[in-house]
């Protein structure tokens, strides 16, 4: 999952170096509105009454909208949200809806296979699902109503009575949005069933032609698997929901008064032997994100073989684990590349792919590195106190040609980050921690709390070498350089900053369902007041078109924004059409003259109307939060904040657009 | 007792306007001045000149007709006076205020052309919610759609979805819901329309009965009989042009004839009364016995079945005819 930078919220508010204040933004926007809407609405009147009878029209448009929301009467409001709701459920739209949903969840369970993270492909599918039906619903209630009340002329009935044009649009809005909110939570509910039924399974222990379980030597040569460290026996589970899963029996030796595993149930037999324990106990490798939970139980009528006493042993193999996660990743604050050189960049060594979202490392003795500054490293983040789980997703580039299946090997340090107040404290640095790089999945690091490695003087004098503590002596002050390197001569590994965090205790499943569906939630109530603005003054099939181009503008608005603000390779419309036409490289520039200005000067006023247009239409890829839930990533609650002020901005600009027009709209006519 | 209160309301709603408005005239409640409508298309291109230059004079407890063809403005008119149009020039004041404010909705009834109701709610659904437009509480939208409905004669199907009403009930529906907030100003576009003779008769009635309560009603027609029967001043329109303008007894009086009507007169009679006529120098025009309107006879009819319901009346009567 590609995790874009994002702010802070505070420093989303009020602005920061690189980021203007949302709300200064939001100000102009208003600002710049209200100015247009002065003057769009005196030039109508001038034409309609003259210029200076058109000053008093547009006068006392202004002046009576202070009453018309100031005195907004919640009884009418409500009597005219429950008739648009009662009005749309007539319609039947959200029935046809409806069945769709559950049409599509009735087969589309069956599309839905594969052992590698099904959980991914079922919640997308829904969230998905979901997403385009309730926001085509919302528009398609909300473009019909007003349109058809003025064109059978039940409006004339409800404005003759003492009924506020802010009644009017507020009291649609809420009906609409009533409606929406129901059928999401409905919707929700069932998808979380759904998904839960499609996900659940369980498995036995295989068993061979002659019906017994059979436990064999663990073959490390084996391609394509890495049993662990200390496997003896292994054997597998039956096929089900299309996966196995390995099934290991692990000598874990322990000291006598060190914890005891975890799962005691999975232990076979407990073996005192002098000042330590082995623990002969079975783990159940995960596949695809999940595992289960294994108990055993043994009788221990005196068989040695633990094959042996293995086959007559009874197990019992729980329903699957690790589906529903909401992972809480503590990203880096900042990443730093280091070339061969040892300078500084910005980005990673290119090789060769423009769009890379990595940038890379090289190998073997050079000072090319990779550095993430952390912040905010706490002990009350994790549960394990003992361990730090580090994940981390490297890609690997190989300029060398060699065996494919040999792992690149990594190299990670530890290092405590002295700046501003802190500088004249001490320093630690960690012994490199080396492993093998599992390429383009996620690999998990648990990384001890206690590490060797040395302590610095502010100076820079070697005071001590031994063990420290991560949280206690590395980030002290909350703050942890990891430096990243690749071992392997003529490799490169590739990384980006959302690529390696820690990951600390995860958070409810249900609290990270419930915040994604609030971003569907958000979509629609923006959809709904879309569609009521936009029927106050234009009619139903041109509302709808009006709605959808929106919001497709809206899922596509940071790639426009990247388009306004001219970061695109191969320049703006014109001159990617010439490129396409003449083959041109989109890096190599165009050759230079007249030709060429007019090219990128039409290009230049096209681009800077849309980037003005991507100011007032909703960012929709900000709201949308199912990515973290495919992925089960926790939705860090700032994100959560931001999308509800974007909403809410955006919904009382919408409101306050549609009060105006049915204001001054002449409803008769 | 709710209509003390809402005469108090009243009086103290025209006090303030005379307090801003020193030109303000509680007596008068609909004027309008120079009143012009030109219905333009989306270009502003001129469509068509609804009405021109309308000067006019409601004043409180009367019941105004605008007459005219279809097509005259009457409805315009109306619908100026309601603020869903806006005037082209030329203002229109309801209760003092200009025509644009909803405030003044709250003492207004409106009766639209046919009445534009949701199909899919009940009769008493709809008195309901539009009670609620009026922000009444609970208790009250319960009284008075209550009465309303027992007053146009619905209570046996209110509780039937209005799409399944006829044009006739859809019509009472209609005028009920125009008077659920005890409005001082009612407007009646088309009140007859589609109404069987019955039906006009007891909308006639209804109308006659809100002048009775002090109401002041603004209605338009095309048909005459109506106006004549239930209007004390009215003005006809034609082409969005004001002909007339005037009390109906003035306007339809025909001073220089005299007209005698007597029972029980032998025909020996009758050429002495066209004697002493000649005599004064008078002319006989016609000598004729009166027949009773068809709308009368109708009526009749309608009213004798009622009394003695099914087929038999008309036999009865065949019989009675071959008796005799
Ligand atoms: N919305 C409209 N757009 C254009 N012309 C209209 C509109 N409404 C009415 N007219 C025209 O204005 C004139 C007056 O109409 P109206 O006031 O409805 O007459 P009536 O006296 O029958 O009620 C007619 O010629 C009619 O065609
Ligand atoms: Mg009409």
């Amino acid at each position: 999952m590609v995790v874009n930078e994002f702010p802070q919220i505070t420093e989303w508010l009020f602005g920061s170096a690189n980021n203007p204040s949302a709300i200064y933004i939001f100000f102009l926007l208003i600002l710049a509105a209200t100015l247009f809407g002065l003057f769009f609405g005196y030039l109508v009147a001038a034409f309609r009454h003259g210029p200076t009878e058109a000053f008093y029209v547009v006068a006392k448009v202004v002046s009576g909208a202070g009453p018309d929301w100031l005195k907004l009467s919640p009884r009418r409001t409500f009597a005219i949200a429950k008739l648009a709701a009662k009005e749309a459920i007539r319609r039947r739209v959200i029935l046809i809806v409806f069945a769709i949903f559950a049409l599509a969840l009735l087969f589309g369970g069956w599309f839905i296979t594969g052992a590698e993270n099904p959980e991914r492909v079922y919640i997308n599918f829904v969230m998905f699902g979901t997403q385009m039906l309730i926001l085509m619903m919302v528009m398609l209630i909300s473009a019909f109503s007003l349109p058809e009340d003025i064109k059978n002329r039940t409006i004339y009935t409800i404005t003759t009575k003492p009924v506020r044009a802010s009644e009017i649009v507020v009291g649609r809005i809420l009906g609409f949005a009533g409606l929406g909110t129901g059928l999401l939570i409905l919707m929700g509910i069932i998808s979380l069933l759904f998904v839960w039924r499609g996900l659940e399974h369980r498995h036995q222990i295989a068993t061979n032609e002659n019906n017994e379980y059979e436990f064999v030597e663990v073959d490390r040569n084996e391609t394509g698997r890495r049993a662990s460290d200390d496997a003896i026996l292994e054997t597998r589970t039956t096929q089900d929901s299309g996966h196995t899963h390995f099934v290991e029996v692990l000598r874990d030796v322990r000291d006598k008064d060190a914890p005891k595993p975890v799962n005691m149930d999975a232990v076979i037999r407990e073996i005192p032997a002098g000042d330590k324990t082995i623990y002969e106990r079975l783990e159940i490798e995960s596949v695809g994100g999940h595992t289960h939970k294994i108990s055993v139980e043994v009788d221990s009528d005196g068989t040695e073989d633990l094959a042996e006493l293995l086959k007559k042993a009874k197990f019992d193999i729980s329903s699957a684990r690790g589906f529903f996660r909401a992972r809480v990743p503590q990203y880096a604050e900042k990443l730093v590349f280091y070339d061969r050189e040892g300078n500084a960049k910005s980005r990673g060594i290119s090789t060769g792919d423009q769009w890379a979202y990595r940038g890379y490392i090289s190998g073997g003795i050079t000072l090319s590195r990779a550095e993430y500054y952390f912040d905010g490293i706490e002990e009350g983040l994790f549960d394990t106190s003992d361990k730090l789980p580090l994940e981390l997703t490297l890609g690997v580039y190989r300029s060398k040609t060699g065996d494919i299946y040999k792992q690149i090997r990594v190299g990670l340090q530890f290092e405590s980050v002295n700046e501003g107040e802190d500088a004249t404290g001490d320093r630690y640095v960690s012994e490199q921690l080396e492993f093998e790089s599992e390429e383009f999945s996620v690999q998990v690091k648990a990384i001890p709390r206690t590490l060797p490695g040395q302590k610095f003087s502010a100076s820079g004098e070697l005071l001590e070498n031994g063990n420290f503590d991560l949280f206690e002596d590395f980030a002290k002050n909350g703050r942890l350089k990891l430096t990243i390197r690749c071992l392997d001569q003529d490799q490169y590994l590739g990384m980006a900053k959302a690529d390696i965090y820690f990951r600390a205790t995860d958070k409810p499943y249900w609290w990270n369902f419930f915040k994604g569906y609030v971003g569907i939630w958000l979509q629609m109530m923006i959809v709904t007041c879309l569609g009521v603005a936009f029927s106050t003054f234009l009619s139903s099939p041109v509302v709808m078109l009006a709605v959808i181009c929106t919001i497709i503008f809206g899922f596509f608005s940071e790639w426009l924004q990247k388009l306004a603000s001219f970061t695109i390779e191969g320049g703006g419309p014109i001159e990617s059409f010439v490129r396409l036409i003449t083959q041109e490289n989109t890096s190599r520039p165009l050759p230079e003259g007249i030709v060429r200005n007019i090219m990128t000067s039409i290009d230049s006023v096209f681009i800077n109307m849309v980037g003005a247009v991507t100011q007032v239409v909703p960012d929709f890829s900000r709201l949308d939060f199912s990515d973290f839930l495919t992925y089960g990533y926790f939705v860090d609650n700032d994100r959560l904040l931001v999308a509800v002020f974007i909403s809410l901005a955006f919904c009382l600009g919408l409101t306050i657009l549609g009060y105006f027009c049915l204001k001054t709209r002449e409803l008769a006519a | 007792m709710a209509d003390t209160a809402t005469d108090k309301a009243e009086q103290a709603e025209d006090k303030r306007l005379v307090q801003t408005n020193p030109d303000y005239d509680p007596s008068v409640i609909v004027e309008t001045q120079n009143l012009s409508k030109v219905y333009r298309d989306f270009w502003g291109r001129q469509k068509v000149r609804a009405l021109k230059a309308l000067d006019l004079e409601v004043r409180k407890g009367e019941i105004f007709g605008l007459l005219g063809p279809n097509g005259s403005g009457k409805s315009t008119t109306i619908k100026l006076l309601l603020g869903l149009l806006f005037p082209t020039s030329g203002r229109a004041l309801v209760f003092g205020q200009d025509a644009s404010e909803t405030t003044k909705n709250e003492r207004i009834g409106y009766l639209p052309e046919e009445s534009y109701l949701y199909k899919f709610l009940t009769a008493e659904e709809t008195l309901d919610f539009y009670g609620r437009l009026f922000d009444m509480p609970a208790k009250l939208r319960k009284e008075r759609s209550d009465m309303l409905i027992e007053q146009v004669g619905l209570t046996r199907s209110k509780r039937r979805q209005l799409k399944e009403y006829s044009k006739g009930m859809t019509r009472r529906i209609g005028l009920a819901q125009a008077l659920i907030n005890d409005p001082d100003l009612i407007l009646l576009d088309e009140p007859t329309s589609g109404l069987d003779p019955m039906g006009t008769r007891e909308m006639k009635d209804m109308i006659l009965d809100l002048k009775a309560q002090k109401k002041t009603v603004i209605m338009c027609s095309h048909l005459l009989a109506d106006v004549q029967d239930v209007c004390d001043r009215i003005a006809i329109l034609h082409q969005g042009d004001l002909k007339e303008l005037g009390a109906v007894n003035d306007l339809l009086q025909v001073s220089d004839e005299t007209s005698i009507r007597a029972k029980g007169l032998p025909q020996s009679a009758q050429q002495e009364i066209e004697e002493v006529i000649r005599k004064h120098g008078g002319e006989v025009l016609t000598v004729e016995n009166p027949r009773t309107t068809l709308e009368e006879l109708f009526l009749n009819i309608v009213r004798e079945s009622e009394q003695r319901p099914g087929r038999r009346a008309i036999s009865e009567q065949d019989a009675e005819n071959g008796e005799n």
